[in-house]
């Protein structure tokens, strides 16, 4: 009889679903059985699921689990991959699912094999044989996600398209047999809009890229993921607004429009493309720069459908300089700090800018979740540090925030700081520090007289880094850190991969909400809101970024409620909490002018940014 | 008054009056609070539970680095509980009389930027205390001030109230403005008040021994520090990173860093050891029962130029050199110049001080008691520098 090992048991049911193992994000290459196959099954978070499944019985022995079991060669690519963001080593759970199999088949076990019913030997008339299935195995990893408020939901089929017109043909078939159809991206839903028990669509195998130089735009087909676009964009020296890198470019931009960082020159919305092709529910294929066409860009303030399936996004192309640099610039107060970036935005100075809290900042140039929780304390209490507007600028725009900011981290400081950050949290440094009576000490560590002496106190370097990571890991942290890119902040912004670590420590629910910045009276009324109501049920929080857009009169901010999803009382915390938020949200939205929760942008991505931003 | 002056002196002739120290967890609290005890009085100590102990453990840990005898451990209590929360003053009076209290709690911090910290503590935290005595039926207070309520003068300071600055920075203003709010509640509730002004106070000059490692200490463990940083650099790395800043091995080991540090020609700094500050505090909570104010201040202020060359001495540091500001002209300041002179620029009023603080009150008393206070030597600084490194500036100082 198989055993569950419950280490392995504890660590799948952590996945977070976040997909950073279907990206080739750090070079290291991807699961070799992933790319073959395309079906989430065959990357470690499904084979994540599939164990979590088995302990919790909620699936036999299949075919396909033994297929996924067997095509894991035990490479440890996804240890990498998954504890660069999450701090964990999935491999444990891979090396208990290849046991479980090896005990099954000792035992001469009955492997499940499932009866090809009409929907999917038509489903598979039109994608072909090999990219439709009802495996019980292969459905599972399609049912749920770690959003604790939808419960899991086993489709009928899972297909995986491979052009637009099977994509037609698949929703046409769908209406006919009376089936809901879900589209599934790359990544994790977090709020369960994934999931169906009619017909899963993966657009993992509709991967095309073309650039078009000439006009500025790249067609990307919607299996395509932010970070492989990016990618592409980077090596032509060109930049898009991307999305979280595992999420896909067509779905991120139908979903939530697609937001960043780089939305204070880029803008969001409609601003990202020049036009977009989709399958609408009826199957027919439209444009929408038709004229004739539904308008999706328009905004209707309510909670709207899509306008179908994105079949091809021909996003807008944006031009780089190479004298481009990340800075931050550190505050002791917010108001300080947003008045900063919002000033940014108005006189048209850097690219993307963002105020982040110590909690943000962290997370991201700590590798290691202790040290992130060790930095998170050290920033305001040792250093002074609260807040950082985050700016990457050109070598002008550099001249002028230094000129506006008595305090600047600039790229070969920040590099310091990230490559020495084990030194820098030695509890000798904080207590110099913390007794310092000066002014914020990290005016004095930013003067550039005193580089020097800071890295002689941290010595930066790859190895000085990797020494925060378990044993095992290091040497491959010390290859990583040696790559140039990775203490890049424009290379590390632009793909967002540190940001991935937001959700190391627990699951996060991203709250996010346009605002108006110059109104520090709301923003505060909001950021005490969300506060509040996660004070009264005791959930974690924290202030997570704030971005100005369309020349700093609007801005989108971030307030994160964290979360373990394994643990019920703490699904039920959340569970209390969401109902107390949208009301408030709503009637503070009614009552001032561009506040808007991005749940109303939700599907209707497509839309002009002045249409919700702006009320007439 | 609450207490007249007989039931004073009978109390404390029978060791009877109920003690309440604030700060016990802190440095000059807890070695007021072990010299009441050890004087034979029943103390009451308010702690504030630290990140990985509570009240009781804090403090039990203090009495056993003070070795304090078993028999005036049982004469001690410990209350946990913060005074900057309103409701303890409430929930302490319902606990009980006290018919003295010591205030110790204090913040020390001098930054501008640590403001509300300094004010919560040394305001709010004072406010909640004094309120406390006031329904307690406390009969005498004794507030732990400093002497630099002085503020920006220079000259004799006299044991007076001080009704406005200019103060140099929020630590003396808070500790001005909480003298005249603790004369005002005790006016207005009868309570016997003691006002003691201490300067700098460091470790003992006997021992060395100290629970506190600021002021004093900061600049040299900062040297200390860097010392080790450069001496790993050319010991494994080639000492590439110290040759930026023309730091080098010298013939004997020790280590040249070449510092400038800015110094005045007049002025010193005043400095206290905690032994001699303990045993006048205790001479003038016996002795000084009409009320009064004291400074508990050193005759003898000590020149920068004398702990530097201390420091060099003990330590083995070459090029470290007192300057006057005409040094910096032809050369700007290095990394290592720029951080102490950051650092000391705070400092620098009570580096080059030209105030005296006068002991018209409390000189009779300290003098009656055969008191001097210890003029600060390589002696005393040896000893002191080596408990810090013996404890690692703190670390160490708990098993």
């Amino acid at each position: 009889m198989p055993q569950i090992v419950p280490e392995a048991r504890t660590l799948a049911a952590q996945c977070r679903h976040y997909a950073m193992c279907k990206i080739d994000y750090l070079a290291t290459g991807l699961c070799p059985s992933g790319p073959e196959k395309h079906f989430v099954t065959f990357y470690p978070q499904g084979r994540m699921d599939l164990y979590r499944g088995l302990a919790e019985g909620r699936i036999p022995v299949t075919e396909a689990l033994l297929d996924a079991a067997d095509t894991c060669t035990m490479c440890g690519i996804c240890d990498a991959q998954c504890h660069f963001v999450t701090g964990m080593q999935p491999t444990t759970v891979m090396r208990a699912l290849k046991d479980y199999v090896e005990t099954f088949r000792r035992d001469e076990g009955e492997v499940v094999r499932p009866v090809e019913d009409e929907a999917l030997r038509k489903l598979r008339a039109i994608a072909g044989r090999d990219w439709a299935s009802n495996d019980p195995a292969v459905l599972w990893t399609y049912a749920d996600d770690p959003f604790p408020l939808a419960g899991p939901q086993t489709p009928r089929c899972v297909v995986l398209p491979g052009s637009r017109d099977e994509v037609a043909a698949i929703v046409r078939l769908a209406g006919e047999l009376g089936l809901a159809i879900a589209i599934r991206g790359n990544g994790g839903s977090v709020f369960g809009f994934v999931f169906t028990d009619g017909i899963v669509l993966d657009m993992a195998r509709m991967r095309g890229i073309v650039f078009d130089l000439d006009n500025w735009t790249a067609a990307v087909e919607p299996g395509v993921t932010s970070f492989e676009l990016q990618q592409e964009a980077f090596r032509r020296g060109l930049r898009v607004n991307a999305a979280e890198p595992a999420a896909t470019v067509c779905g991120n931009l139908v979903c939530t429009g697609t937001f960043s960082t780089w939305s204070n020159v880029y803008g969001t919305a409609a601003d990202n493309f020049v036009d977009m092709e989709f399958v609408g529910r009826d199957g027919r294929v439209f444009r929408l720069n038709e004229k004739a066409g539904p308008n999706h860009y328009a905004f209707e303030h309510r909670v709207a459908p899509s306008p179908g399936i994105c079949t091809k996004a021909f996003v807008r192309l944006h031009p780089a300089t190479d004298d481009e640099e990340g800075l931050l610039v550190p505050f002791t107060d917010l108001d300080a700090a947003v008045q900063f970036a919002r000033e940014l935005g108005q006189r048209r100075i850097g690219l993307a800018v963002a105020v982040l809290g110590a909690h943000y900042i962290a997370g991201f140039l700590s590798p290691d979740e202790d040290l992130a929780r060790r930095l998170k304390e050290a920033l305001p209490e040792a250093l002074g540090v609260n807040y950082v507007v985050f700016a990457i600028a050109d070598r002008f725009a550099r001249d002028a925030i230094r000129k506006m900011a008595p305090a600047v981290i600039d790229a070969g400081l920040l590099r310091t700081l990230m490559l020495g950050l084990p030194r820098l949290l030695e509890p000798r440094w904080l207590e110099l520090a913390r007794e310092y009576e000066g002014g914020p000490p990290f005016e004095l560590l930013c003067r550039p007289e005193m580089r020097p002496l800071v890295e002689a106190a941290l010595l930066p370097s790859p190895e000085t880094i990797a020494g925060a990571v378990p044993e095992g890991l290091r040497p491959f942290y010390r290859e990583l850190y040696a790559r140039p890119e990775m203490t890049d902040m424009v290379w590390l912004n632009m793909h967002r991969i540190v940001s991935a670590r937001m959700s190391r420590r627990k699951h996060m629910f991203a709250f996010l909400v346009y605002v108006p910045p110059a109104r520090l009276d709301v923003l505060h009324e909001i950021l005490d809101g969300f506060a509040r109501v996660a004070e009264a049920h005791r959930i974690d929080h924290d202030f997570g970024f704030l971005t100005p857009m369309d020349f700093g009169k609007r801005a989108i901010l971030e307030y994160d409620y964290y979360i373990d999803h394994t643990d019920p009382s703490e699904k039920e915390k959340i569970a209390r909490a969401m109902p107390e938020l949208d009301p408030w949200l709503d009637t503070l939205a009614a009552r001032i002018p561009g506040v808007l929760s991005l749940k109303y942008v939700f599907s209707q991505g497509c839309a002009r940014k002045e249409s919700f931003l702006y009320r007439v | 008054m609450r207490m007249d002056l007989g039931t004073l002196r009978k109390k404390r002739a029978a060791r009877d009056p109920r003690i309440l120290v604030t700060g016990a967890a802190g440095f000059l609290g807890s070695h007021f609070a072990v010299a009441l005890l050890e004087a034979g009085y029943r103390v009451t100590a308010v702690a504030r539970p630290a990140k990985k102990l509570g009240a009781q453990a804090r403090i039990d840990q203090l009495a056993d680095w003070f070795a304090l005898e078993e028999e005036a451990r049982r004469r001690l209590t410990v209350v946990e509980g913060d005074i900057l929360d309103p409701a303890w003053a409430a929930g302490q009076a319902q606990a009980g009389r006290f018919d003295e209290i010591v205030h110790c709690a204090s913040s020390t911090a001098f930054s501008e930027r640590k403001r509300a910290e300094v004010e919560a503590t040394n305001i709010d935290g004072l406010e909640n205390v004094l309120d406390f005595a006031a329904r307690s039926g406390c009969g005498f207070f004794h507030h732990i001030s400093t002497a630099y309520v002085a503020g920006k003068r220079s000259g004799p300071c006299a044991e007076e109230w001080v009704e406005a600055g200019p103060f140099t920075n929020v630590y003396e203003e808070t500790k001005a403005r909480g003298e005249l709010l603790a004369r005002e509640v005790c006016r207005a509730g009868g309570i016997r008040l003691n006002v003691y002004r201490p300067t700098i106070v460091y470790g003992d000059s006997r021992t060395g021994r100290t629970l506190r490692f600021n002021a004093l200490y900061y600049p040299v463990k900062a040297a200390v520090y860097l010392r080790d940083i450069y001496i790993a650099d050319i010991r494994e790395r080639g000492g590439r990173k110290a040759a930026e800043l023309g730091i080098r091995l010298a013939e004997d080991g020790g280590l040249v860093m070449p510092i400038r540090i800015e110094v005045a020609r007049e002025g010193g700094i005043n400095l206290v050891p905690v032994d001699h500050c303990v045993r006048a505090f205790m001479a003038l909570f016996e002795d000084g029962l009409e009320g009064g104010i004291y400074h508990i201040a050193n005759p003898r202020a000590t020149r920068i130029e004398d702990i530097i060359g201390y420091g060099k001495r003990h330590f083995r540091f070459e090029g470290i050199e007192p300057c006057g500001p005409e040094s910096f002209a032809g050369r700007p300041k290095n990394a290592l110049e720029i951080l102490y002179d950051s650092y000391l620029e705070v400092y620098r009023p009570y580096m080059q001080d030209e105030r005296r603080f006068e002991a018209t009150n409390a000189a009779p008393i300290l003098e009656k008691h055969g008191l001097v206070c210890p003029a600060f030597d390589y002696g005393i600084f040896s000893r002191c520098m080596a408990y810090a490194v013996d404890v690692d500036w703190g670390s160490k100082l708990f098993p």
